[in-house]
C-alpha cells in the first residue's frame, strides 16, 4: 500500500509511505548505514522504540546496557543507553558523548537519529577501529526520547502540535486547567487554523503566496480583514479559541540558562518536571561528560554561531505564532485597576522605592549569554563538520533557545554543546557537500543581520512541500462554525515542520551517526608525557613532569572554566608537602589546558630516600585520570 | 488528614493521661491578671537540638489535639524529618478555606534560634486561645504551617559539634577539586569541643596586634606599620596531606540560594547548587507550599542582625510594583516598632545580593507576602540611649572594641571566651588557639532569647492577622423596570494584604479570584461601581461570561468594591466570592 507522506493527515501508526515520486535532489554526504536491523522507514512509537533499543542492547549486551533515569506522568521509563567498553575506568568516570533528543515530544526525528546512532556505534564495533577505540576508552550515553508522553501525542488519533509533556497547567490562569483544547472541527484528524474574514482582524492574504497571512503595515497603507485562529470551539465561553489546551510543558524550555520565566509553556520553573529532573540528575552525575549533542527545534550547527558568539536568529513558522497570538489576550482577561475607592489608604502611597539601607548588594555580575570568544572557534569548526557530513544547510523552523537543554550544557554545565533539528530544507550540492564546505556556516538569511519578512519562511516551506511533493499543508476550506459562523479551515499540517517525511530518514542517519563518533574524537586527551628525576646527592632530588593535551578540545572550555563548572587539572606529587624543598607545591591546578598538543612543565625540589617511589597523580575531568610511579634515583 | 474514627478516642485518652500526669496546671491556684497557668510548660531560654524541637512539638500536640497535626513534610540529606506543625481550628473551616501564614526557621544551620521563636508560637498561640480574645480570633481565621527546622542536619551538626561550618546542608561537596568529599574541615585540635581562631606570634612580620586594652582582642595594625600576630584561621589541620588546611569541610552551599526565583548557576550565585530544588530539603519545603495554594504570608527565620527583609533579593530584579511596596512597607514599618534594633529593608540594598533565595521565590513565584527576619541585633547588648552614649567615650570600658568581652565578662561570667592556649600545630608550629564559642555573637544570650522569640512572633501574627480576608457586605436589589433588576453587592477585604499581589498577577502564579453568579436570571451586565454615593459611570465588565467573573489581580487590602449586575429573572440569586488567598465568601440576594 503506498500513501502519501501524511496522506492520512497524521502520522499513523503503521509505517509511514514511501514518497515514490519525491524528486531526490539530496545527495547523501556519507555512506549508508549497514547491517541495519531497526527499520527506518517509519517514526517508532513509545513501545517500537523501546523495543528495538532492547533488542539492540541484547545482542550487544558487552558493550551496551539500557538504564531508565526516570519515569514521566504517562508512566513511561525514559531510556539511556549507555555504549561503553566496561573493562577499565568506570563508566560515569569517563570522558563521555550525552546525546539526548526528543526533548520537544512532536521532534520525532530526533528520536531516529540517535537510535539509528545507537545501532550504528553497536555494529561498527567490531569492524571500525575509531569506533572500538571510543567506546572501549570512552562512553556514550544517549537518551533518544526525553519526552515519551510528549512523542506519544503525535501518533494519537488527531494530530495536535503537542510539543510538551503531560503536566496540566493552566495556560491562561482562569482557574481552570486544559479546558479549551483545539477541535478537530472538519474531521481530517489534524489540528490546523482557521481564518476567518473580520473588519478588525490585523492580517491580509500575504502577497507572496495567497495561502499565507501576513500582519497588515498600516503606514504602507496596507489594512487588515482577517482573523487568525487555531482550530476548534471556544469550550469555556471566554472568547478566546482554544487557548487552554492538554499540558503541557515543553522540556526544552524548563532548563536553567535564560530560562523563560512565568512563560505558559515552561513549567512552573525550572527543571520542575520529572523529565527534566531525570536528565539533570543525570548528567550532573556524569562529570566526564565532555559534549553534548542534543537534536530538537533549536539550532547552532546548521547556521554556525556568528563572530561575537551569538546564535542565528529562530526561523520562525508565522502562521504558528499568527494563531498563539490570538490566545494571548486571554492571561490579560479580569485585571483590574488597582486604584479603586476605598476605605483605607495603605502606606505613604507608594514610594515605589527600597526601603534605605546600607547593603552592598548593587550591581553585581550578570551570566554569560553569548559563547566565550575562545570557545567560538571550537563551535565554528564543529558546526562546519557536521554541515560537511550532513549536507544540511537550511533548518525548516527553528525557535530561539531560551531553556534549552543544550544551553544549559553550555553555559552550566560548562561543555561544547549543541543542537540541531537534524534535517533540512536546503541540502548542500553534491559537489560542495564533499568538502568544499568546510569552513563555512556564515549567517543566513533570518540571521541576526537582516530583518527577513515574516512569512518568508513559510513561504519557504511552501516552495520546499511543493519540490518533494509533500502534502503538507491543508487548503484553505469554507466551514460553518458553531460560534464564529463562515470560517476557513486550512494551513500547515501539525508535525510537518518538525519532522521531515519519514522516507527521508534513511538519508540522514549516517551523517548524524558520523557527526556524533566526531564529536567524541575531539576530547581533551590529557596524559603525562614525560618525567625526569634528578639525584642532587645528599637525598636531594629534582623531578620534572610535563603534561600534554593531545586531543582538540582544552580540558575545559572558558565558560567551564568561568562558570567554575569544570574541575582543574590537578597534578599532585606524593610526598609530604615539608619534603618539598622548593618549585612547584604539591598540588597544582591547570584551570584549563588548550589541546593539540599542548603542554606544561612541573618541577619539584624535594628531600627523599633513595630509591623510594613516588607517586604523580594527573587529574583531569574529562579526560580521565592516570598515575605513575617514579622512583629517586 | 484522614478522620480516623479510633482517633478521638485515643486522643481523650492521651489527654486524660495528660491531664493526671500533669500537676502543674492544677495545683496552683488561679492568679489572676495575665499570668495564667499553663497548660504545657516549655523551656524558652536555652537550645533545642532537632529531636528536642520535635518532642516539644508531640507535647503540644498531645495537649491540643483537636487543633494541633504534626507530620512530616520529608527527609533531610541527613535522614532526618522535616516536621511540620499545623494549627488549624476544623470548627472554622479547612485549611483551604482560609488563609495560612508559613513560618520556618533554620535554613542555615547556625542560624538556630528561629527554630525556638516558631515553638514560642505554637506554643503562645494555643495557651492563649480562648483567653485573649486577639489570639482566639487569629486561630479562627488562619491557618499556620509551622517547620521549626528546614536544615535539621545543620542544626544537629551546629549544636552537636563545634559549630563550624555549619551554615551549610550537609549534601557533601567536594569544594577543593581534588575529586574527594569534605575531607578537610576543621578539626578541634584541643578537644574543648569548639573550633577557636589560630593566631601565631610572628615578631615584626604579621599584621595583627594585642589590643592594648585588653589583649585578649586582636585587631588590624594601621596600614604601613607591622604587628606581631598574624592569624591562620579556624582550628584545623591537613587532613588530606595536600598540604592546605580546611580547604574542604562540611557541605559546601546555601540552602537558601536553591529556590526557583532569579536562580543563578555558581558562578554567579555560590551555593546555588546545579539546580533549583536539587536539595531535599528545599524539595520537600516547595512541594508542600506549591500544594498549599492558601498560604498567603511567609516568615523565614535566619540571625543575624536585626532586619525586617523583603525582596527582591538582586537590584537586576527592579523593585516589586507599587502596589505591593504599598503594603509591605505597611507592614515592614509596622514590625519597625514591634522589633527594637530591626530595621526594615531590602535584601540587596539592605543587606547583600542574594539570586535564587526563598523568600524571592515565595513572593515571585507562589505569591505569598514574604519576610525574613534576621534575629537578633549586636545593638541590643547595650540597649538603653544612656548606656548607647556611654559607648562613645573613648575610656569607658563598654566602649565599641571592648564591649563584647565587657558584656561576657559581667553578664556571662566569661562563658563564651574562651582563652589563647598555645598549641603545638602540625603545619604551622607554636600558635595559640581562642576566641569565642560557637554560641555568641548571631545568637541572642540565653537569658535574652525569650523576648526575641515573643516580639518576631508578635511581628509575624500582625502579618498572619493582616492577610486578606474577603467579605460580603451591603447588598441592594431595585427593580428597573419589568422582570429587569439593578443588584449591588459591597465587597470588601479589610485587612492591608491583596489577595492576590501584584507581582503575582504578572507572573500567574495565583489563580484568579472569581465571582460567581447563581439563580434564575440571565445577565444582562455587570460593572464595578465607581462610587456608590455619587452619581456617575459605571465600569462594564467585559467578558464573556459574567456569570463567572475573573478578577486576576485580585481584590487589594483595606479596599471594599462594589459589583453591579443588571439581570433579568426573580427569586433568590447567590453571589459567591471565591479567592484561594482570601476565603470564599457568600451571600443571597432576592428579587423581590
Amino acid at each position: 500500500m503506498r500513501k502519501r507522506w501524511q496522506g492520512e493527515g497524521r502520522i499513523s501508526r503503521t509505517s509511514i509511505g514511501v514518497v515514490a515520486c519525491a524528486l531526490m535532489v539530496l545527495v547523501l554526504t556519507a555512506e549508508p548505514l549497514r547491517a541495519q536491523t531497526v527499520d527506518y522507514t517509519k517514526y517508532h512509537t513509545y513501545d517500537e522504540l523501546t523495543s528495538a533499543l532492547q533488542g539492540l542492547v541484547r545482542s550487544h549486551s558487552n558493550i551496551a546496557t539500557l538504564v531508565s533515569i526516570g519515569e514521566t506522568r504517562g508512566g513511561r521509563s525514559i531510556w539511556a543507553v549507555e555504549i561503553a567498553n566496561r573493562a577499565g575506568v568506570p563508566v560515569d568516570e569517563r570522558p563521555a558523548l550525552l546525546m539526548a533528543a526528543n526533548l520537544e515530544g512532536d521532534h520525532l526525528i530526533g528520536s531516529e537519529l540517535a537510535l539509528a546512532t545507537v545501532e550504528w556505534l553497536l555494529t561498527e564495533y567490531g569492524s571500525n577501529d575509531e569506533v572500538r577505540r571510543r567506546i572501549d576508552e570512552q562512553a556514550f550515553f544517549v537518551v533518544p526520547r526525553v519526552n515519551p508522553d510528549g512523542a506519544e501525542a503525535v501518533f494519537g488519533p488527531v494530530a495536535t502540535w503537542q510539543r510538551g509533556n503531560l503536566t496540566p497547567y493552566d495556560d491562561d490562569n482562569d482557574g481552570r486547567v486544559d479546558e479549551d483544547p483545539p477541535e478537530d472541527l472538519n474531521g481530517d484528524g489534524l489540528i490546523t487554523f482557521m481564518r476567518v474574514r473580520d473588519p478588525s482582524g490585523p492580517y491580509m492574504t500575504d502577497p507572496a503566496d495567497a495561502r499565507l497571512l501576513k500582519r497588515a503595515d498600516a503606514s504602507k497603507g496596507e489594512s487588515g480583514g482577517w482573523a487568525l485562529y487555531w482550530e476548534g470551539r471556544d469550550n469555556d465561553g471566554d472568547g478566546f479559541y482554544n487557548e487552554d489546551g492538554v499540558g503541557g510543558v515543553d522540556l526544552n524550555r524548563n532548563f536553567q540558562h535564560e530560562y523563560p520565566y512565568y512563560a505558559k509553556d515552561a513549567g512552573r520553573h525550572m527543571v520542575s518536571e520529572a523529565e527534566s529532573i531525570a536528565l539533570m540528575e543525570y548528567v550532573i552525575r556524569r562529570r566526564g561528560v565532555a559534549a553534548i549533542l542534543t537534536f530538537g527545534a533549536s539550532d547552532n550547527l546548521i547556521s554556525s554561531p556568528g563572530g561575537r558568539g551569538e546564535l542565528a536568529a529562530a526561523a520562525a513558522l508565522s502562521l504558528f505564532d499568527q494563531a498563539e497570538a490570538s490566545t494571548s489576550g486571554a492571561r490579560a482577561v479580569g485585571v483590574m485597576s488597582t486604584a479603586t475607592a476605598g476605605f483605607g489608604r495603605g502606606g505613604r502611597g507608594g514610594r515605589g522605592g527600597a526601603p534605605a539601607g546600607g547593603g552592598r548588594g548593587g550591581g553585581g555580575q550578570q551570566p554569560a549569554t553569548m559563547i566565550d570568544t575562545t570557545d567560538l572557534e571550537y563551535f565554528r569548526t564543529i558546526a562546519a563538520k557536521y554541515q560537511e557530513l550532513t549536507g544540511i544547510r537550511r533548518a525548516a523552523v527553528t525557535r530561539a533557545p531560551r531553556g534549552a537543554f543544550f544551553e544549559y550544557g553550555y553555559y552550566q554545565f560548562g561543555v561544547p554543546s549543541f543542537s540541531t533539528p537534524g534535517w533540512g530544507i536546503e541540502m548542500a550540492a553534491a559537489d560542495t557537500a564533499q568538502g568544499g564546505q568546510a569552513g563555512g556556516g556564515g549567517q543566513r538569511g533570518g540571521g541576526a543581520g537582516g530583518s527577513p519578512v515574516a512569512t518568508d519562511n513559510d513561504k519557504r516551506l511552501l516552495d520546499w512541500f511543493e519540490s518533494e511533493n509533500i502534502d503538507g499543508f491543508v487548503d484553505w476550506t469554507p466551514f460553518d462554525h458553531p460560534q464564529l459562523g463562515e470560517v476557513e479551515i486550512g494551513g500547515f499540517k501539525p508535525y510537518v515542520t518538525s519532522n521531515p517525511p519519514a522516507a527521508q530518514i534513511d538519508e540522514l542517519l549516517a551523517g548524524h551517526a558520523q557527526f556524533a563518533l566526531y564529536l567524541s574524537s575531539l576530547f581533551p586527551r590529557v596524559r603525562i608525557a614525560s618525567t625526569t628525576v634528578t639525584d642532587h646527592g645528599g637525598g636531594v632530588f629534582r623531578i620534572e613532569a610535563e603534561i600534554e593535551n593531545t586531543g582538540y578540545l582544552p580540558t575545559a572550555a572558558a565558560q567551564g572554566v568561568r562558570a567554575g563548572a569544570v574541575q582543574p587539572v590537578m597534578v599532585q606529587l606524593g610526598v609530604d608537602p615539608e619534603a618539598i624543598i622548593t618549585g612547584d607545591v604539591k598540588t597544582n591546578f591547570i584551570s584549563a589546558l588548550a589541546g593539540s598538543g599542548t603542554r606544561r612543565s612541573f618541577q619539584w625540589v624535594i628531600r627523599g630516600q633513595p630509591g623510594a617511589r613516588i607517586e604523580l597523580k594527573l587529574r583531569s575531568q574529562k579526560s580521565g585520570s592516570e598515575s605513575m610511579m617514579l622512583t629517586l634515583r | 488528614m484522614t478522620t480516623n474514627p479510633v482517633r478521638p478516642v485515643l486522643a481523650a485518652l492521651l489527654l486524660s493521661v495528660l491531664v493526671a500526669t500533669s500537676v502543674s496546671a492544677q495545683d496552683r491556684p488561679g492568679i489572676q491578671g495575665s499570668d495564667p497557668p499553663h497548660k504545657v510548660r516549655l523551656d524558652f531560654n536555652r537550645w533545642h537540638d532537632t529531636a528536642e524541637l520535635y518532642e516539644d512539638l508531640r507535647t503540644l500536640e498531645r495537649a491540643y489535639p483537636k487543633f494541633l497535626s504534626m507530620r512530616s513534610l520529608g527527609k533531610s540529606h541527613g535522614g532526618r524529618d522535616l516536621m511540620l506543625m499545623t494549627i488549624n481550628n476544623p470548627d472554622t473551616g479547612s485549611e483551604m478555606s482560609k488563609a495560612a501564614m508559613y513560618i520556618e526557621a533554620n535554613v542555615h544551620g547556625n542560624e538556630i534560634q528561629g527554630s525556638e521563636v516558631t515553638i514560642y508560637t505554637v506554643w503562645y498561640l494555643m495557651e492563649n486561645y480562648g483567653r485573649i480574645e486577639q489570639i482566639t480570633k487569629l486561630v479562627d481565621e488562619r491557618v499556620f504551617y509551622i517547620v521549626p527546622t528546614v536544615n535539621p542536619d545543620g542544626r544537629d551538626y551546629f549544636l552537636h559539634g563545634t559549630g563550624a561550618g555549619s551554615r551549610t546542608g550537609h549534601v557533601p561537596v567536594d569544594d577543593d577539586n581534588d575529586g574527594l568529599f569534605d575531607e578537610d574541615g576543621p578539626d578541634d585540635l584541643n578537644s574543648n569541643n569548639n573550633i577557636e581562631q589560630i593566631r601565631k606570634y610572628v615578631p615584626g612580620e604579621g599584621n595583627y596586634r594585642l589590643n592594648a586594652a585588653d589583649p585578649r582582642l586582636m585587631e588590624p595594625v594601621p596600614p604601613g606599620e607591622f604587628g606581631d600576630w598574624i592569624l591562620l584561621g579556624s582550628e584545623g589541620i591537613d587532613n588530606d596531606g595536600d598540604g592546605r588546611v580546611n580547604e574542604d569541610g562540611p557541605g559546601g552551599y546555601d540552602g537558601n540560594r536553591n529556590w526557583a526565583s532569579d536562580w543563578q548557576p555558581e558562578y554567579i550565585q555560590g551555593g546555588a547548587m546545579d539546580y533549583p530544588f536539587q536539595l531535599p530539603e528545599a524539595k520537600a519545603v516547595n512541594d508542600f507550599l506549591m500544594s498549599h495554594p492558601n498560604i498567603a504570608g511567609v516568615q523565614s527565620y535566619h540571625n543575624s542582625g536585626g532586619m525586617i527583609l523583603r525582596g527582591p533579593g538582586a537590584e537586576w530584579q527592579g523593585d516589586y510594583p507599587a502596589a505591593d511596596n504599598r503594603v509591605y512597607d505597611q507592614l515592614g514599618e509596622h514590625g519597625q516598632r514591634l522589633l527594637p534594633y530591626y530595621d526594615y529593608l531590602v535584601i540587596w540594598s539592605g543587606l547583600y545580593t542574594v539570586h535564587g533565595g526563598f523568600i524571592d521565590w515565595t513572593n515571585d513565584g507562589l505569591g505569598m507576602i514574604s519576610f525574613s527576619n534576621e534575629l537578633w541585633n549586636g545593638g541590643q547588648y547595650f540597649n538603653s540611649p544612656a548606656l548607647k552614649e556611654q559607648q562613645q567615650d573613648p575610656d569607658s570600658p563598654i566602649r565599641p572594641d571592648l564591649s563584647g568581652l565587657f558584656f561576657d565578662d559581667y553578664l556571662e561570667f566569661g562563658d563564651q571566651f574562651v582563652d589563647w592556649t598555645p598549641f603545638e600545630h602540625p603545619q604551622y608550629g607554636l600558635v595559640e588557639l581562642g576566641g569565642w564559642k560557637k554560641t555568641r555573637g548571631r545568637i541572642p544570650p540565653r537569658f535574652m532569647q525569650e523576648e526575641l522569640a515573643h516580639r518576631n512572633m508578635a511581628f509575624t501574627l500582625f502579618q498572619a492577622g493582616e492577610m486578606p480576608m474577603m467579605a460580603l457586605g451591603e447588598t441592594m436589589a431595585e427593580r428597573v423596570g419589568g422582570d429587569v433588576w439593578r443588584v449591588w453587592v459591597d465587597i470588601t477585604n479589610d485587612r492591608i494584604a491583596p489577595t492576590i499581589t501584584a507581582r503575582a498577577a504578572e507572573n500567574h502564579v495565583v489563580p484568579p479570584d472569581l465571582l460567581h453568579l447563581e439563580g434564575a436570571a440571565e445577565v444582562i451586565s455587570a460593572g464595578w461601581v465607581r462610587n456608590k454615593h455619587a452619581p456617575g459611570a459605571t465600569d462594564m465588565i467585559d467578558q464573556a461570561d459574567l456569570e463567572r467573573i475573573i478578577i486576576r489581580n485580585g481584590h487589594p487590602g483595606r479596599t471594599t468594591r462594589t459589583i453591579e449586575y443588571i439581570v433579568r429573572g426573580s427569586g433568590a440569586l447567590d453571589l459567591r466570592y471565591e479567592s484561594v488567598k482570601g476565603g470564599t465568601v457568600q451571600t443571597r440576594i432576592n428579587l423581590r
